[in-house]
């Protein structure tokens, strides 16, 4: 019992000492709050903070967010301004953005995918016409704008094709100059499909995984072509409904992918993106159709053997068709925060696409190829390929399919996909990808 | 009497089979978590170590270093210890005051506290991370703030219930004796709870140490991620999942989480029940 | 006694009802406000009367999540609790060997988090389906609804099961030796003697699971979130969900109508708990 006595004494004092503490922390929770709700509205509150202004990036593409890290702290070594990068896990970027925009510190700088996009931020968008960062774009078309502002500016130019394994191809008895449209491309691959064990592949084309980790392959890229095709014949940019114009050709190339694959198509509902780039790598396959954001997954067969077709879907002027060129990133600043924050954003912007080591780390950390006028050229082969191909006349298609109306769309779309390939009607993809495209655009309004 | 003895034999038996296969899940995370990346892939996964694939430390070095492991660690730790003494110690004054003086304004908070044990967090997860953010509690240590107001309502209750237990003629000697109620209370009540003390603590710890969403939303995320919000970091763009470090980084939450268990089994266990029979 | 103590309320109740205030009550009331209004942050919000409401409950989604939950929450509580009384009754068995070492990796699961928990079945139910040439768990309705079941099960028979044992161990031991002497077999033993002996046990975890059935999130945003197309959206999901990632202004007030229909739902299953267990309390 004394000793028990003894003991609660402790105890008691420890115990008083915490309660002191959570009376410490109400004390402080209380004045904060007084004090924020006096000053209004939340985007100029922060009295307290020094003229010099901060820099919030949430940035969307997990796989660059250590170059990102190291970039600011450079940044944040050679001027003093503080410069915070956030990125939200894969696939929270929407969310993240959501539940961040609202805060007292909310982002300055953060990103759109497209117009889809821009309708849900554009009120939080500043208008990026006088800024340097735009200036400093080469092509002045890679933008986001509603009316006469310019939203947000794209800042990584992204090509995606079908990328081939040149040591494979040239074994299997063919050069990049065989395949020039639809046609050559599927007696090609038709050709290695037959002889796949002679030339020692799997398959010509890698599994088309179709879940959520690779189906955006099909219902994002692959169904660019049609979209392109179609919205060039038709003059439109953002339409709330489509035709399916070119939807036989989308089939024609969905089932040379499922065809000559590396497995069955009952299968490739088991398989992912990770199954993709190991068959890529391993030299299973010979064709897969990404773009240069994934060359650092494949960089282990060798920059000489990675090639890029365009993606040829027996459709439009072949001839001329070059790389699908475009982007899914753009740079949007935020008009809700202090014009401090502004001015540092913008300012970290410019020094990002003209310093040396801000143009250094977009092109060899980061990967980009980027549209600025003093970007450095990156190395990858991929990108090169695709440069290469539109400075010898070659037209490239541009991203129709970031107009799609929402994710619920393309879910729609892998789903129908999947049931088609498990042996279902071609029918379900017909109605997710022309009667849905209205549906979801409606439901965005 | 023989028989009896073959149905244990068998049940034994059973029993032990399905102990294995109820840890074969954490099992098969320790194995993958020590294989090279190229080798852990939907199907390889059932797979043991092999020379092939054996990568050494390599993903947990990875996942140390790479992600903030150690930071995030830290910030579940800060959390969860600082919430929890919070919790138990304004909680069980709070309880011992509400059931004591028990007068209208008592009722009227108790029955609050028992309605927000029911409510779902979907209900304020916008309108409460709103309020975290202007009231600046988006920093570890503030956050137990939050803690302490929504973890309330289960501790106020199972306090409460105790307290309601304990014959009030020791305290009033107590006080007789000259003793404040502060001083009564810390001498007298607390010992007297200790058991419920135990059962609130662990129940609470092993909230707060795993709850993903509040500290997902409230704190400030360009400085802090705790243990489940940075699991989530292991998935990258365009569907790659690095699952090797992921694993690692899983095996290194669950180990601290079942060595305290194996270590503390009885109090842990017996704190579950008297909380589950009272709630 | 009271008395005396009234006076010190700055100390013993003000740090928990203040946090309370601000970590609960203004939080709920401004939820519930919210969910009358159009908004996209709390200080810009325009009264639209129950439009939110209407829209909600005209959401498929919503009503999709609503029925599966339900599936979810009355399945799961009916295994887990059969499973968790099966065990709970071998292992109190007389001259078991082992019951202590079973107990203990029983409960285990139950510590680790619903997201990493998430994490690892995800990783274990892919592998199975991949190797039996099923789809995987993003595709897979059937297989996302029966994962989460698994995991459910995983984590909380070995909870459910202490709970029981603990009932099991707290019925009078005269009452089974009485029911020996009256030549009851074990089945008759066990519906005649430990069954109605266990009956407020047996509420508790039923409720228990039922309730944690009805709120599940982590374990779901962990395993499948939602895929595909929303088929294994649960409701908190759900909400979460039209909170955060829908495009466009309208959907976070419809979110916060969902929620509070949510609230109402789990609110109404506690009452008819409390119901039933005061009225066993007044039996006994």
């Amino acid at each position: 019992m004394k000793a028990n006595g003894g003991m609660s004494r402790r105890q008691f004092i420890s115990l008083a000492g915490a309660t002191i503490l959570g009376l410490g922390i109400v004390g402080c929770a209380d004045n904060s709050a007084t004090s924020s709700s006096d000053s209004g509205d939340a985007a100029s509150s922060d009295s307290s903070s020094e003229a010099t202004g901060k820099v919030y990036y949430l940035n969307f593409k997990p796989e660059v967010d250590e170059a990102w890290k190291a970039l600011a702290k450079t940044y944040t070594e050679q001027t003093g301004v503080d410069v915070q990068i956030v990125t939200a896990a894969s696939g929270t970027y929407e969310e993240k953005l959501t539940s961040e925009m609202p805060k007292s510190s909310a982002p300055t700088l953060f990103q759109i995918s497209g117009y889809v996009g821009l309708e849900n931020w554009k009120d939080y968008c500043l208008d990026l016409s006088d800024s340097d960062v735009y200036k400093e774009l080469a092509n002045p078309d890679l933008v986001l704008k509603d009316g006469d502002q310019i939203d947000a500016v794209g800042f990584v130019q992204e090509n995606f094709g079908i990328v081939y394994n040149k040591a494979l191809l040239t074994k299997a008895g063919y050069s990049e100059s065989d395949i020039t449209d639809f046609a050559s491309l599927k007696k090609v691959a038709d050709d290695i499909q037959a002889r796949k064990d002679e030339i020692g592949v799997k398959g010509a084309f890698v599994s088309s995984g179709l879940d959520s980790s690779s189906s955006w392959r099909f219902t994002n890229h692959t169904a660019n072509m049609p979209l392109a095709l179609e919205f060039e014949e038709d003059g439109v940019t953002n339409p709330d409904t489509i035709k399916g114009t070119y939807l036989p050709n989308y089939k024609d190339i969905f089932d040379l992918y499922i065809t000559d694959s590396t497995c069955d198509k009952a299968e490739l509902s088991a398989k992912t993106a990770d199954d993709a780039v190991s068959e890529f790598v391993n030299g299973e396959a010979v064709f897969y159709q990404n773009g240069d954001w994934g060359y650092k997954d494949i960089k282990s067969i060798g920059d000489e053997n990675i090639g890029l077709l365009p993606l040829y879907i027996g459709a439009g002027d072949e001839a001329k068709q070059g790389p699908c060129s475009g982007t899914e990133n753009y740079w949007a600043v935020n008009a809700d925060a202090s014009e401090e924050d502004q001015k540092a954003t913008l300012d970290f912007l410019k020094w990002v696409v003209t310093s040396d080591e801000g143009t250094a780390a977009m092109a060899d950390d980061m990967g980009f190829n980027c549209p600025f006028k003093s970007s450095k050229e990156s190395d990858n082969p991929i990108t090169k390929a695709a440069t290469d191909m539109i400075k010898g006349g070659k037209k490239a298609v541009s991203w129709a399919f970031a107009v799609q109306p929402n994710q619920e769309y393309r879910d729609d779309l892998a789903n129908a996909l999947n049931k088609y390939a498990a042996g279902g009607s071609w029918d379900d993809v017909k109605t997710a990808f022309v009667d849905n495209w209205a549906t979801e655009k409606a439901a965005n309004k | 009497m023989g028989k009896e003895k073959a149905t244990n034999r068998v049940l034994s038996i059973f029993f032990t089979i399905l102990s294995l296969a109820w840890i074969y899940p954490m099992f098969m995370i320790l194995v993958n978590s020590f294989k090279t990346e190229s080798s852990i892939n939907t199907t390889s996964v059932f797979e043991l170590l092999g020379a092939s694939n054996f990568n050494g430390l390599a993903n947990y070095v990875n996942a140390l270093t790479r992600q903030g492991f150690a930071a995030a660690f830290m910030n579940s730790l800060i959390i969860t210890v600082t919430s929890v003494a919070l919790i138990l110690v304004c909680c069980s004054m709070c309880a011992w005051y509400v059931v004591r003086v028990n007068n209208r304004f008592c009722k009227a908070v108790y029955f609050l506290f028992v309605f927000s044990m029911v409510v779902p967090f979907q209900m304020l997860m916008f309108t409460l991370s709103g309020l975290a953010d202007r009231m600046g509690l988006n920093t570890p240590l503030n956050i137990c703030f939050i803690y302490l107001g929504f973890g309330a309502g289960l501790a106020v209750f199972m306090f409460a219930g105790f307290v309601k237990t304990i014959p009030t003629e020791i305290e009033e000697a107590a006080m007789i004796d000259g003793c404040s109620p502060l001083q009564v209370f810390f001498h007298v009540v607390l010992p007297i709870m200790k058991p419920t003390y135990i059962s609130v603590g662990i129940l609470e710890t092993m909230w707060v140490w795993n709850d993903y969403l509040l500290p997902y939303l409230v704190l400030d995320s360009t400085k802090y991620k705790t243990i489940p919000i940075l699991i989530q970091y292991f998935r990258g763009g365009f569907g790659h999942v690095e699952l090797g470090p992921m694993m690692a980084c899983i095996m290194m939450v669950i180990v601290p989480i079942v060595v305290v268990y194996l270590v503390c089994q009885r109090y842990i266990i017996s704190g579950v029940v008297s909380g589950a029979v009272k709630g | 006694m009271g008395k005396v103590l009234k006076k010190w309320w700055p100390l013993f109740v003000l740090p928990t009802v203040l946090s309370f205030t601000f970590g609960f009550i203004i939080p709920f009331f401004q939820g519930a406000y919210l969910s009358f209004c159009k908004f996209k942050t709390i200080n810009k919000a325009t009264f639209v009367g129950f439009s939110n409401y209407a829209a909600a409950f005209q959401d498929p989604e919503f009503a999709h999540a609503f029925w599966l939950t339900a599936a979810f929450a009355f399945l799961s509580t009916v295994l887990i609790n059969v499973i968790a009384l099966a065990i709970a009754l071998a292992l109190t068995r007389k001259g078991l060997k082992g019951t202590n070492a079973f107990r203990t990796v029983f409960f285990m699961p139950n510590l680790i988090g619903g997201i990493v928990l998430g994490y690892i079945w995800q990783i274990l139910i892919n592998a199975v389906l991949s190797s039996v040439g099923a789809q995987l768990l993003s595709l897979n309705t059937t297989a996302g609804f029966w994962g989460m079941i698994v995991l459910t099960l995983w984590q909380q028979v070995g909870y459910m099961m202490i709970i029981y044992i603990a009932g099991l161990q707290s019925i009078p031991s005269d009452y089974l030796e009485a029911a020996k002497v009256d030549g009851a077999n074990a089945w008759q033993t066990l519906w005649k003697v430990k069954i109605p002996n266990l009956m407020s046990t047996i509420t508790i975890c039923l409720f228990l699971s039922l309730t944690n059935g009805f709120k599940l999130f982590d374990q779901n945003l962990a395993l499948t979130g939602g895929d595909p197309d929303h088929m294994s959206e649960m409701l908190a999901l759900n909400i979460y969900n039209t909170f955060y990632s829908r495009v466009g202004a309208k959907w976070m007030g419809i979110g916060q109508a969902k929620a509070v229909i949510f609230c109402i739902l789990v609110v109404c299953i506690s009452l008819v708990q409390l119901k039933i267990t005061r009225s066993k309390e007044v039996q006994q």
